[in-house]
């Protein structure tokens, strides 16, 4: 009797085991415990087969869907994604998601406030680039000038050795004018410094002149009204750059951080000593490509999308900029709403002309 | 800044067909002579939704938000794909670019500097020498 309860028993638990087996397979197939995305699961209704959210909100991330649903709401979301084609609609989530997510961490400024964000990191990177090009400049025509000059003494030096030997006469009224100007024979390599004019130079007496002035502490304009630089870098193209940028984002007025950070004087930076613009500017560039170093580790992808998550740690950086923005919004809030309405035409055009680029690529 | 009350009801309640009260929470932000700024908003996010933001935020906050909200629904109409995120990827590759340029032209200026240091000092000393 015991025996056949035995064998009864363990028929019984095999069966149990079978059945525990199926209910996982059949769970793990569908989806999850209940099986509906986390928008019908919000929503608590059933998730049918052709639900247009679910490829979108996986029930594993209830939050998603929540801010999503805050923002737009359910029937905004599905509204849009009717008028897009079947391919552009992952893409439209996408950035539906990512809206909702910036909005929820932000409820103040949302996307706006990363836009000008990003937009005040522009302009200080092409402020800098200005700077850095501007020097570059200088030094590239420092080197020319430094290479004409070697090869005009080691010119100078032949001739006057063929001279020496040539012709005598001439020789003698070298000498004696040198005399007379109260020099020596031996500082004949050295013409072109002593102010006197060198016959046989193949320079102009203008530039022999303004050689010996040269120095780094020269402004980059000083240098090319000389006209020492090349035309590529001149100051009047870096200034239709800067012009044209400042057009194209609605001019540097707009960002409020312009009276905080240190390149509102730019100009007077330029004109001090070079040294310390190349430190400040090796200090700032140190400080940006730390702080941007995994983004341009990522770059390389690419997904839209996962480059716009790299700004998900913008965002979560931006709790200190977005009380300073705060505390000016509350000293002019006129003065803002102008520059918002500003900012989203011209964003509006550019990302309009852009992006068209960047979504083929 | 705020819309008159008596005289004539703001953007939302035109739009809605409701009456302006004097606690409109819409009335300081939508303005009757801007009526697509709300349309443009209701449209994306629904007057309830806008509603709930507006509650939730600080009152000195409410036209920063209202603001970009605003910014975002003209976006998403304009762009219904990307909206406002397509702004932010095209400077997010803006800021990449001009970082990776500053990056290049200050090794292009290390090497001239170092280079140019070296040269006016060997002349200097020839000179002298």
């Amino acid at each position: 009797m015991s025996h056949i309860k035995q064998i009864h028993n363990g028929s019984l638990e095999r069966f149990l085991d079978l059945l525990l087996i199926a209910f996982i397979v059949f769970m793990t197939l569908k989806g999850g415990t209940s099986g509906a995305c986390a928008a019908c699961k919000f929503q608590r209704r059933r998730c049918a087969a052709d639900c247009p959210l679910a490829p979108y909100f996986p029930a594993e991330q209830p939050k998603l869907f929540q801010n999503v649903h805050r923002l737009f709401g359910v029937r905004s979301i599905v509204k849009i994604l009717e008028k897009l084609e079947e391919p552009q609609k992952p893409e439209a989530m996408k950035s539906i998601i990512f809206q909702s997510y910036v909005r929820d961490r932000s409820p103040v400024h949302g996307c706006l406030g990363v836009t000008q964000h990003l937009q005040y990191m522009v302009m200080l990177a092409e402020e800098e680039l200005k700077a850095v090009n501007s020097q570059l400049q200088f030094y590239r025509s420092q080197q020319q000038q430094q290479n004409g000059q070697t090869q005009n003494q080691n010119h100078t030096h032949t001739q006057m050795m063929m001279h020496e030997i040539g012709d005598d006469k001439q020789q003698e009224d070298v000498t004696s004018q040198q005399l007379d100007l109260g020099m020596g024979l031996t500082v004949n390599n050295n013409h072109q410094n002593n102010g006197v004019t060198p016959f046989f130079s193949p320079l102009p007496v203008s530039e022999i002149q303004q050689q010996p002035q040269m120095s780094y502490t020269y402004s980059c304009s000083e240098v090319n009204h000389n006209g020492f630089s090349p035309p590529a870098y001149n100051t009047d193209s870096c200034k239709e750059i800067l012009n044209n940028n400042a057009n194209a984002w609605g001019g540097l007025n707009r960002f409020h951080y312009n009276n905080d950070n240190g390149f509102g004087n730019q100009n007077e930076i330029n004109k001090s000593n070079n040294y310390g613009v190349m430190a400040i500017q090796s200090q700032l560039v140190n400080l940006q490509m730390a702080s941007n170093h995994q983004q341009q580790e990522e770059e390389e992808d690419d997904n839209d999308y996962d480059e716009i998550h790299q700004f998900l740690e913008i965002i979560e950086d931006r709790q200190s900029y977005a009380d300073s923005k705060e505390a000016y919004a509350s000293s002019s809030g006129e003065n803002l709403k102008e520059q918002i309405d500003e900012i989203g035409e011209n964003e509006l055009r550019s990302a309009a002309t852009c992006f068209s680029l960047t979504s083929v690529n | 800044m705020s819309s008159n009350y008596t005289n004539s009801p703001c953007a939302a309640c035109k739009f809605l067909r409701r009456r302006c009260t004097s606690d409109c929470v819409f009335a300081p932000y939508f303005p009757p002579e801007e009526p697509t700024k709300f349309a443009n908003v209701h449209r994306i996010f629904g007057a309830s939704n806008v509603s709930k933001i507006l509650h939730e935020v600080a009152p000195h906050q409410r036209e920063d938000a209202v603001n970009s909200l605003a910014y975002e629904a003209e976006a998403r109409l304009k762009d219904p794909v990307y909206g406002c995120v397509g702004a932010i990827s095209v400077l997010q590759r803006q800021v990449l670019r001009l970082q990776r340029e500053l990056e290049d032209t200050n090794a292009d200026l290390m090497r001239y500097a170092s280079c140019l240091g070296g040269e006016t000092t060997s002349a200097y000393g020839g000179r002298r020498g």
